[in-house]
């Protein structure tokens, strides 16, 4: 079936925001929504990279008295932080946003409106956490603030309930957006898209969310404990007063850990799509490479003791967590030699999303490993707290999450513009990035081995500390240079790109199926799927399903396992609501740092915008059958 | 209300770790080099550190009856900065504070008594549990 | 202990490649130049870990770059081949055996080296307290000759050969006590008392640092480390136990005024104990921590302002007439 312009012109009437800046407040269309995170996250990775540069020349010089040691802290605590909490996570689940839909030719996510609301209040985290650095209220013990260094006695003023309210911002915009995520593809899948036919990027996505709305209430629960104790004077850390400091440590790294791995699933998403395209061939061992992630995303939960070796646990405790922590090392190394498999049997085009995938398996695969080498409780103990570790959560991190997703960014980027991205540029900034990234972080790993201590604002002359620095330093200011161009060229290809069409890659999934970029509305049809690879197996024409109504918001929800037809779904609309209610909780929230009364006060706030959220659409509700299609 | 809060956050929180100018003892209780150590959270905290060092919280500690308890906002002497800080180093017969802790701790020290009775006692009672095992003057219990 | 002893001869060799590769990382801080038994044995472990890693490295880039060179080949070919991936699915196979073997050697290998932790026998062990303060070190030996407990600060003295079981507990937030050439770290917790346990095999001066962020000044919390064999220890230990020698000049009067609320001298009336104790404290090798060289200039210049030497310090500048800060600083550097 070939839409006529009259059901295109329905379907965009239905589905198109309404113009202007209230269009810019109210909408619901999860393709803006994720933008809006993309480009916040990026950045916000900027200013975090501008922290870095600034610490790393610190750090070129022993003795070094440019920046004292209150500034210090706070940059690294502000970087950490930023990373952490306010780009990596929000990129990934940005990227669910904007592809599950698209990927599962669905019109929009499962609960729009929430959609916006975990953007407006992530959006509110970012500005607790960045007026506060504005009004020199910087958060300065790390991204990890321990008690009782930041209990009520050795940390006065607010700046630990910033940093800890930061975060309870940013874990309720996660789990939103994670409910969301699930909600969209366990119910939302194509007619004839049972779980076994689901590409694995949504595997990837589906993991990650669930992972989140398991791990986030712990990170949650433990900063709330913190905030009482300093405001409220409750004792949960306070040794003296029957608590346990490490009572903070635990709670944390029970979401700690899985947080690095619902940073890391999502990337092997993107590494999987991409591999597949490239390499021209359905990929190898799906199987494998799924239940892959499904244990990644179940050992991720009992690994979070290796964070915490050092503290004098009992010793057959130390040894359970080594030899759970070496275990994960083998779904991730059976994906990497399934997606090494794929390229090896495939027909290769080495485009730069190619480009970022080779860049990911070199760097990701030496994070990977020295990770083994921290996994040990006995060798932990030289390696943890030093430049070692600094240099593993680096090349894991960027080498096993930015890494795709700048190659994710690069692959998805004519769908989303319309336009292809330089190749020549590309390649240049991948050189740049990946090139000055290993030069910075390499000399890392031996500092550690050679005795220098993390998180110090210098060190003394004379302990062979100052070459291995000053290369680090150079590398990173070559990889912010490669991170320079890669955004040129993202903003010149906006304009000035190759036209692309629909499917300038020959992808694979369905997300190629819709106009470049997606109209409103992301498909004219609900398409079929009959196969992993529906864009490859179904020749010129994709199967597809009408009866989804023009006239106003509707999707299609399936079942979970077999993606059986239900029923039609009346999709929100455009909505003031999720604006509203962020700012009643992002005012609780920002209250709940100076008094507890704001809890209380706050929640009237909060139940009268929710009220306005939920209140019945009478014309939605309306039992009128819409007419059918074209 | 962020840009408020902004503002007053801005001397409230700030931690300059610097030496100052020498410091002199207070011109009476208008002093304006006063709310630098009165508004200040980290002077304010050092204070209550040095509170501890020199044995001060061995008379007048939580539990302290009548002028000892400085929590009450009683002041017999006024309650002025410059008359707490006299009191602190020309009042304490036989201590001689005046000699025993530098001029800038007496201003930290006197900022912090001052913001004692602006505090609920569990607030008090709970940074010094947190404090349970720093020294206090010439004793020390160890580790807690 | 010959065991150790043989296995430390083995590892020397293999241990001296990457110690050349890194040049100056035999130094006093680093895990690379091991002079205990608890070192040695992490620093084996380490050269069995970065061989092995190294050498699965090495196959998933060789892996990496056959798929590519093939695949860029086959790019050349119009159409795809029918695929026949069960060769892939034996290699699958075979990758996951190879990975779990490696997982495996290595978790046994971390597990013999954390028992090797152990190793020393307890009874025999020296005992030392180290408490961590916001940012120095508080160091008690108990006597093994009186059973006394004789205090210190900032320098940890160990005898050669024999096992020292030390301590840590923390006065405020946490800390972690670091010697890389001598031990692993141990974190020092309030409320927690943890133990570590040093037999050193090699004498001479080692550095460490405390190794959990600690506040402002945890870069300037660094520790002296001295071994020596153990007739010079217990001379050394002998001295620390004593009282401070009677002082003349004005010097020790000062003192007393206006550093003694915070420092103890023993034998003089400051009795401080906020601060470190400073009996012996012209036998140290450095000052505040590891931060400042044992000299008279660095000494004049802590006592004047420590504030622009270690900023956020808890030690005020006390103001002293020039006069009155030489008496004290001579005063100071005679407490041998």
């Amino acid at each position: 079936m070939i839409p006529d312009r009259a059901h295109l012109d329905r379907l965009d009437r239905s589905w198109r925001d309404p113009p202007g800046f209230w269009g810019f407040l109210t909408t619901v269309d999860h393709k803006r929504i994720a933008a809006r995170y993309i480009v916040t996250a990026l950045f916000l990775m900027f200013l975090a990279g501008m922290l870095a540069l600034d610490m790393r020349w610190q750090l070129s010089v022993p003795e070094n008295t440019r920046m004292g040691p209150q500034l210090y802290n706070e940059s690294f605590s502000l970087h950490g932080s930023t990373m952490l909490f306010l780009v990596s996570v929000p990129l990934m689940e940005a990227m669910a946003f904007w592809l599950v839909p698209l990927m599962l030719g669905a019109r929009n996510m499962a609960f729009p409106r929430l959609g916006a609301f975990s953007f407006w209040l992530y959006f509110g985290g970012v500005l607790c956490l960045w007026i506060a650095h504005a009004a020199d209220i910087t958060p300065d013990l790390g991204w990890f603030e321990y008690p009782p260094l930041s209990g009520p006695a050795y940390s006065p003023g607010h700046r630990a309930d910033i940093w800890a309210q930061m975060i309870t911002f940013t874990e309720v915009a996660a789990l939103a957006a994670s409910v969301n995520v699930a909600a969209t593809i366990l119910k939302m899948r194509p007619p004839g898209m049972t779980l076994a036919r689901m590409p694995v990027f949504l595997w990837a996505m589906l993991i990650a969310s669930i992972m989140t709305i398991l791990s986030m209430p712990a990170v949650m629960l433990v900063t709330s404990m913190l905030i009482a104790d300093r405001l409220v004077s409750t004792h949960f850390f306070s040794p003296a007063g029957g608590g346990d400091a490490l009572l903070f440590q635990h709670l944390f790294w029970f979401f700690g850990h899985p947080e690095v791995y619902i940073i890391f699933v999502p990337a092997t998403g993107f590494v999987s799509s991409i591999v597949e395209t490239f390499s021209r061939r359905k990929l190898f061992g799906h199987s494998a490479i799924v239940l892959s992630m499904m244990s990644i995303g179940a050992l991720a939960f009992g690994l979070w003791v290796h964070h915490m070796f050092a503290v004098g646990l009992p010793r057959l405790g130390n040894d359970f967590y080594t030899a759970a922590s070496m275990a994960i090392a083998l779904p991730a190394g059976l994906q990497i030699f399934c997606w090494i498999a794929t390229v090896w049997s495939g027909r290769l085009r080495l485009a730069t999303p190619m480009l970022w995938v080779l860049g990911f398996v070199a760097t990701f695969v030496i994070g990977g490993l020295s990770g083994v080498m921290t996994a040990s409780a006995a060798l932990d103990l030289q390696l943890t707290d030093t430049y070692f570790v600094v240099a593993h959560l680096h090349y894991v991190l960027i080498g096993g999450a930015m890494f795709p997703l700048f190659g994710a960014f690069a692959y998805w980027y004519p769908k989303a513009t319309g336009r292809l991205m330089s190749e020549r540029w590309g390649s240049i900034a991948f050189i740049g990035i990946v090139g000055g990234f290993n030069l910075g972080f390499m000399p890392m790993h031996f500092l550690g081995l050679m005795g220098m201590p993390r998180r110090v604002y210098t060190y003394p002359p004379g302990m062979g500390w100052e070459t291995l620095n000053q290369i680090a330093t150079l590398g990173s200011a070559v990889a912010i240079l490669g991170g320079l161009v890669f955004v040129a060229n993202a903003l010149w290809s906006y304009r000035h790109g190759q036209p692309a069409g629909s499917d300038p890659w020959g992808g694979s999934t369905l997300e190629w199926a819709s106009p470049s970029p997606p109209p409103a509305f992301n498909i004219a049809y609900t398409p079929v799927v009959r196969s992993l690879t529906p864009m490859w197996d179904e020749g010129p024409g994709l199967p597809a399903m009408d009866g989804l109504g023009l006239d106003r918001r509707e999707v299609l929800i399936t079942s979970v396992t077999a993606a059986v037809p239900l029923y039609r779904q009346k999709s929100a609309g455009p909505s003031i609501w999720p604006l509203a209610s962020s700012l009643a909780v992002s005012a609780m929230f920002i209250g709940s740092i100076f008094t507890p009364w704001a809890i209380a006060i706050g929640a009237a706030p909060i139940a009268a915008t929710l009220t306005g959220w939920f209140w019945p659409d009478r014309p939605r509700a309306g039992s009128d059958a819409p007419s059918a299609g074209a | 209300m962020l840009i408020v809060l902004a503002l007053a956050g801005c001397s409230q929180e700030a931690r300059r770790l610097v030496p100052g100018p020498p410091q002199t003892a207070p011109n009476g209780n208008a002093d304006p080099r006063i709310p630098a150590y009165q508004e200040n959270l980290y002077q304010i905290s050092q204070g209550g550190r040095y509170f501890a060092w020199y044995g001060c919280s061995a008379c007048h500690g939580e539990d302290a009856a009548g002028p000892a308890n400085l929590a009450d906002g009683d002041w017999r002497h006024g309650g002025g900065f410059a008359n707490v800080f006299a009191v602190i180093g020309e009042r304490h017969a036989g201590q001689d504070y005046a000699a025993r802790t530098p001029v800038e701790q007496r201003w930290q020290l006197t900022a912090y008594v001052r913001d004692l009775s602006r505090h609920h006692a569990e607030k008090r009672r709970r940074i010094m549990l947190d404090q349970k095992a720093e020294p206090q003057g010439s004793a020390w219990l160890g580790p807690q | 202990m010959a065991w150790s002893a043989m296995k430390r001869r083995i590892a020397l060799v293999p241990g001296a490649v990457p110690a050349a590769l890194t040049g100056a990382c035999a130094g006093i801080q680093s895990p690379l130049a091991p002079a205990s038994d608890q070192a040695f044995a992490l620093h084996d472990l380490l050269i069995l870990m970065t061989a092995v890693c190294g050498l699965i490295y090495l196959l998933v880039i060789a892996g990496l770059v056959w798929s590519v060179l093939r695949a860029r080949q086959h790019a050349k070919r119009a159409a795809a081949a029918p695929v026949d991936d069960s060769a892939l699915d034996r290699s699958l196979i075979a990758s996951a055996v190879i990975i779990v073997t490696g997982l495996t050697v290595l978790i046994f290998g971390s597990f013999l080296a954390d028992r090797a932790l152990l190793a020393a026998r307890a009874e025999k062990a020296m005992m030392v307290r180290v408490t961590g303060h916001q940012w120095w070190w508080r160091i008690e030996y108990r006597n093994p000759a009186t059973g006394r407990w004789v205090e210190t600060a900032n320098e940890l003295h160990l005898p050669l050969g024999r096992t020292t079981r030390v301590e840590l507990a923390s006065n405020d937030v946490i800390h972690s006590f670091w010697v890389p050439n001598v031990s692993g770290k141990i974190d020092m917790i309030p409320g927690r008392r943890n133990m570590l346990d040093l037999t050193p095999r090699r004498s001479g001066w080692f550095r460490g640092a405390c190794a959990e962020f600690c506040g402002a000044q945890h870069a300037h919390m660094a520790l002296d480390v001295r071994v020596d064999d153990p007739v010079a220890f217990d001379a050394w230990l002998a001295g620390q136990a004593e009282a401070a020698r009677k002082a003349q000049g004005p010097g020790e009067a000062l003192f007393g005024l206006h550093c003694g609320s915070c420092h103890a001298v023993r034998g003089t009336p400051a009795n401080g104990r906020a601060g470190p104790d400073l009996t012996h404290f012209a036998a140290r090798r450095s000052i505040a921590a590891g931060t400042l060289p044992m000299t008279r200039g660095a000494l004049q210049g802590w006592i004047a302002q420590p504030q622009a030497l270690k900023p956020g310090t808890a030690m005020p500048a006390v103001p002293l007439r020039p006069a009155e800060a030489d008496a004290v600083a001579s005063y100071l550097a005679a407490l041998r």
